[in-house]
Order: C-alpha cells, then structure tokens, then sequence
C-alpha cells in the first residue's frame, strides 16, 4: 500500500454495542485510494458498506483503526473539527436523497453553503450555476415532491458539490431509480471523476455498473474485504 | 453560519408551522401580558401613592403629640423595667406651644390637628364627612391648593372650603357655581336638655343614644383641587373651617372611640399638632426638639423604608401570580420545540452531513425558540398595555362616578416595556435549552436512515 495515498484506511473496525450484544459491521479494513480515482464497493445486504462510508464522510467514528485523507488523521478529529472537515472535504449522496422536503431545489443546493457562512445573495448565485450544471436550473423552484427520482438525485449532486469537495461519497445513488436514469447519474458521476478529477466513493449492488464506471472495486462480506479488482 | 441566516431560519422554520407557531406565541403573549399588567399595576399603585406623599409634601411633617398618661405602667423599650416618665419640660399643645414652634428655625407653619365627623348638607343632599379645623393663617400660607374661590381669612365668619370631590358627589356637576352659596353642617351633640327627653329615654331603656343634630350655615369661599390639602396624614377631609367656627359648635369631639378613653386625662390642649417644615433636613432637629420637650413624634419619612418594604412584597407577590402564566408559557414552547425536533430528525441529520457543527444545530433551534419568544413579548406587552387601558377606563368611569379623582392605576415604564421583551426571550430560550440539547444529539447516521 501506498503511503502518500489520498485516501487510506488501516485496519479500520467498527463495532456496534447494543446492552451486551455486539455486531461488528467492519473488521480491520484496509484501503488505500489515489486522488482522482473513482473508488466502488459492492456487497451484500449488511456486509458494512454503508458503516465504510459513514466512515469515510466522517458522520460515525471507528472502534478502532484509522483513517486519513490527505495525510490528515479523519479518525482523530474532534466533533467541530469533523464538521469542517465534512463541510469542506466530502460530499455525499445517498440512495434515498435526503433533500430537506420544505425546501426548494435551489434552498436544498444552497443548504450547505449556509453553515459554510456564504452571504445570501452569493448561495443563491453559486446554487443557481450548480443547478445549470446539473441541467436543472428551470426546475429550482420545485420542491423535492415535485421532482422525479433522477432530478432529485441530481439536485443532491448539485448540494454535494457546492463546497467543493475532493471527495464525492455515493450510498447507493442509483437504488431508488430505474436502469436508464440509473446509468445516467452513474455517467455524471464519471463525467465529474474524469473531467474534474474528483475523487469518487460509490457503493452499489449493481455490480455491472461498477464494472463499467468503476477504477476499482472491493467486496465486502461480513465487515471484512473478500475480493479486490482493478478494473482499469 | 451568520446571525441575519439564523434570524431569517428560524422565523421561516416558524412559518411552516404556522398554527402550531401561533398557538405557542398566544401562550407566551398570555404569560406576558399577564405580567407586564401585574407589574405595571403594582408600579401605579406605587407611583400614585408616592407622587401624592410628594405632592402633598407629606414627608415634610412632623406630629408632635403628647406622652399617654396611661402608658406610665408601661416600661419604655429603651430602659425596660424602668417606668417612662414624662419629661420635666412637658407641656400642653396649645395655641402658645403652636406660637413657640413656628419661630423655630426650618419650621414653615404648625397648627392642630382637629378633625370631627359631621353631616353636610348641600342643596338636597347630605353627606356623611369629616371636617377639618384649620386656622386662616395656614389656609393662606399656600399649603392648600385651591381650584375655584380663595382662601378663608381671619375676618372671614362663617367661611368654609369644600372638596371637589365632595361636590361631585352631591351631584354638583360644575363645582364653581357654588362659590358664595350657602351650606349647613349637622354635628352631632350630647345633649341632656329637656327637648332631648325621647332620645334621654330610649337610651336609658337600651336603645339609642343620647344624641341630638346641631346644624350650622356656612358659606363656601373655595373649593379645593383633587388632593387640596392633607396634612402629615393620607387621610384627606373634604371640608374645612376655622377654629372659631368650630369652637362655637356644639359637637363630639372624637374621631374614634381611642378619644373616649383619652378625654379624662387630657382636659387641655390639643391631642396632636402638624408641624410643616419647609425642608426634610430639619427633621430630626425638630423630632430631637420636641422629644426633649416630653412629647412624642411621628413623621412619615420614617416609615419611607417600611413602605418600600411594602411595594417590594406587592411587586413579589404580582410577579409570582405572573410566573404562573409564564411558566405554563414555558412548557408551551418545550412541547412545540421538542415536536418540531422529532418532525425534522432527518432534516437535523441532513444538516450535519453537509457540514452543520453541532453548535450550529444548537443555536438554529435556540433561535427559533427565542422568536417566539420576542414575538409573544411584543404582542404580550400589547395585550398587556391594551387590557391595563380597559380596565384602568373602566375602573375610573366607575371611581369619577363616586367622586374618586381620575388617576392611572397602570404605569408603564420603559424598563417595564424593554424589560418584558428581554425577560420573554430569555425565558424562551431557557425553555429552548432542552430541546436544543436533544437537537444537537441526534445521530447523522441515525436521522439520515429515518424515514
């Protein structure tokens, strides 16, 4: 393993107590990405793909291991400092969306800059031009109910770029919609990681569309890593 | 994130929920009024008891009355066991002790303090009042405030100044027709004569009292202001005449049933003399002088501490009644704080995945709890001052009615005004503290799984 790499976990274990039951969703894994790679995981239900990625976007902390982005320790930060460091460093999208409902699509694009402390007039002009990007601009109005599945994981795209990140976490992007918008989120997410250079972490079941898109992929089973391919 | 973002969140978090918003401000708004009328009325009640003391320059007398004979069993506080006595320089209050006084130095004016229940009958109408004997000198000096007419001198017989009041409620609507007009006080009398027998009797067999009516005509020379003349005493007459007059009546000369008790002993002189000073620095020298002389004091300002004392457990005691409200406020805005927590988990979750510290989730929940807050403080003060207007009218068109003064039961004041706002918000946002802890608990990985 590299020790320059962008991204790098070491024996990365995450185990959840509950009353005198323990569950380990992730056993001593190991990784190492380079900036500008566009990273899959796939698995099983359970297998702990979600727990990495809670991880590696800094919302949950290992048992025990680490994790460092850029040389900087992620498994150390205090919770101000994960805060930033998921305000500046990671973007993340999710299979169910998470738009805030009452907001419009520009409000939900312009959400993070708010803790970022970006002025009003500037969110707005920022979220606008992200929305562009994402070839939803005529519909920022909309409120997320208002919108289909492919716009809404657009607009949640649009949100995890508008500080941006180096890093772009994907939960599933693509398991609440069709195979044909499917593949075309899956493509801006290429176009992103080739065109831009951005680092890109996506978890699917789909393991066809991994194949297609993805630099590598690892298997999780049971917490632990069972198989590692370099597609290209 | 910036103060103006936190402002504009919270109040737009607030209007998403606009009725359940609405109902926990009216809670807040019903706590405040609630106060700031307690408050406000304590405060007027206070501001017209002192106003008056200090119109009436109340605090600038002193009474001198003398030592009770009957307290001679009694040992004094200062050496117990030792029987008071009365000093060796103990005089009578009579007209030369009020000559002597006056020549001291601070003292404006001294004269007795006679007063004695009458009947007064005006036009068709009698009313029951005490009337109060004030030598001309004093009428004069400027110490009563006069609406209409003048003050009595000397020459004057049969001179009388009467209450506005009074007149109101003899149903003189324009008080000053009745300078120059005539009107009769009725004392009452012991009266053991012949042509008294049917009342000799019927106090004799039980009922009744010896008694007879003594009517007298006067002519009104001056009516006074609303608060004409008082003396050491709140207690305001409504009816003043001169020593002579009232010398030359037959009448009781008590004012309460103490005097039947005291009259044996004190066959002469007056039972208590008012002296004005013309400043409060001369007090103690005066209360020191007179006390020498074996005779006893009373000045109000003593008791200034007493009454503060007072209006302090008044103010309490309001303040407790308003608590009530605001803490069922209170518990309005933890329950709509808390319900709108458990609404927006995800959303809670979502602000921390992109980058919400849990410091910002804090103060966004803080804010909002602190609009509501300042909102039901505005609009509180306003239901406040408008129900203390209503009743404050309603109470005087009553109280006028009765010949009451016009007077503000109600008194705002800015520290009242800023003070309820101030005072809303923080119990606002200590009602916030709760919910907004369990705000920033919540677990990002936890509320973005929630559905």
């Amino acid at each position: 393993m590299n020790s320059d790499s962008f991204v790098k976990t070491e024996n990365l274990t995450r185990i959840y107590s509950s009353g005198t039951i323990e569950v380990v969703a992730l056993r001593n894994v190991s990784l190492s990405l380079d900036q500008g790679q566009f990273f899959g995981v796939t698995g099983a239900s359970g297998s702990g793909k979600s727990t990495l990625m809670n991880l590696l976007a800094g919302l949950d902390r290992p048992s025990s291991g680490s994790i460092k982005v850029e040389g900087r320790l992620i498994s150390e930060l205090d919770k101000d400092e994960l805060a930033l460091y998921r305000r500046h460093q990671v973007g993340m999208i999710f299979q169910s969306f998470n738009l805030v409902s009452s907001y419009s699509a520009l409000e939900n694009v312009a959400f993070p800059l708010l803790f970022a402390g970006v002025a009003k007039k500037e969110r707005n002009k920022r979220a606008e031009q992200m929305l562009e990007k994402v070839g939803l601009y005529p519909r920022k109005d909309h409120r997320p109910f208002e919108l289909s599945g492919g716009e809404q994981q657009r607009t949640a795209i649009a949100r995890a770029l508008i500080n941006q990140p180096k890093i772009l976490l994907a939960d599933e992007p693509t398991g609440n919609l069709d195979s044909i918008t499917s593949r075309q989120i899956v493509q801006i997410l290429s176009d992103l990681n080739k065109k831009q250079g951005l680092t890109v972490i996506m978890i699917s079941h789909e393991e066809s569309l991994l194949d297609e898109f993805a630099d590598d992929v690892i298997h999780l089973q049971d917490g632990k890593v069972v198989q590692e391919e370099r597609i290209r | 994130m910036r103060i103006s973002d936190y402002i504009e969140q919270s109040f737009s978090n607030l209007w998403k929920k606009k009725l359940r918003t609405l109902l926990t401000i009216f809670g807040v708004m019903i706590g405040i009024g609630a106060l700031v009328s307690m408050f406000s009325f304590g405060q007027g009640i206070q501001d017209n008891i002192t106003n008056t003391f200090n119109e009436l320059q109340l605090f600038n007398y002193v009474s001198v009355y003398p030592r009770s004979e009957n307290n001679h069993a009694i040992p004094s506080s200062e050496h117990p066991g030792v029987p008071e006595q009365a000093g060796p320089y103990s005089q009578i209050l009579d007209d030369e002790f009020i000559r002597d006084i006056t020549e001291t130095e601070g003292v404006e004016s001294a004269f007795p303090e006679v007063r004695f229940p009458a009947m007064i009958r005006f036009n068709d109408e009698e009313k029951f009042s005490l009337v109060q004997v004030l030598p001309a000198d004093v009428c004069q000096s400027g110490l009563m405030k006069l609406r209409a007419g003048r003050p009595y001198a000397p020459a004057d017989s049969n001179a009388l100044i009467i209450s506005d009041s009074l007149l109101r409620r003899m149903k003189v609507k324009e008080p000053q027709t009745v300078i120059g007009q005539k009107i009769v006080i009725s004392t009452l009398t012991v009266d053991l004569s012949l042509s008294n027998i049917p009342n000799i009797v019927s106090f004799l067999m039980g009922k009744g009292l010896p008694f007879s009516r003594q009517s007298y005509q006067f002519t009104i020379v001056g009516i006074t202001e609303k608060m004409g003349f008082v003396g050491p005493m709140p207690v305001r007459s409504d009816v003043f005449i001169k020593p002579a007059e009232s010398n030359d009546m037959k009448k009781l000369s008590l004012t309460s049933i103490w005097d039947l008790f005291q009259s044996s002993q004190q066959a002469k002189g007056y039972s208590m003399v008012n002296i004005k000073l013309s400043s409060t620095k001369y007090i103690e020298h005066v209360k020191d002088k007179m006390e020498d002389r074996g005779f006893r004091t009373f000045a109000l300002i003593d008791h200034l501490e007493e009454m503060k004392t007072g209006f302090m457990f008044m103010n309490m005691f309001l303040f407790a009644v308003g608590m009530i409200a605001i803490t069922v406020a209170a518990l309005g805005i933890i329950n709509t704080m808390v319900m709108s927590i458990l609404e927006r988990y995800k959303e809670i979750g979502i602000m921390k995945a992109v980058g919400a510290s849990d410091g910002d989730v804090k103060k966004i929940f803080l804010f909002e709890s602190g609009a509501i807050g300042f909102l039901g403080g505005v609009l509180g003060l306003a239901l406040g001052w408008l129900v203390s207007m209503i009743i404050n009218q309603v109470v005087n068109y009553f109280m006028v009615k009765q010949g009451a003064p016009y007077m503000d039961y109600f008194s705002f004041r800015w520290w009242l005004v800023s003070g309820a706002i101030v005072f809303s918000i923080l119990i606002s946002l200590a009602a916030g503290i709760y919910p907004t802890m369990r705000a920033a608990r919540v677990d990002p990985v936890v509320a973005l799984r929630h559905d």
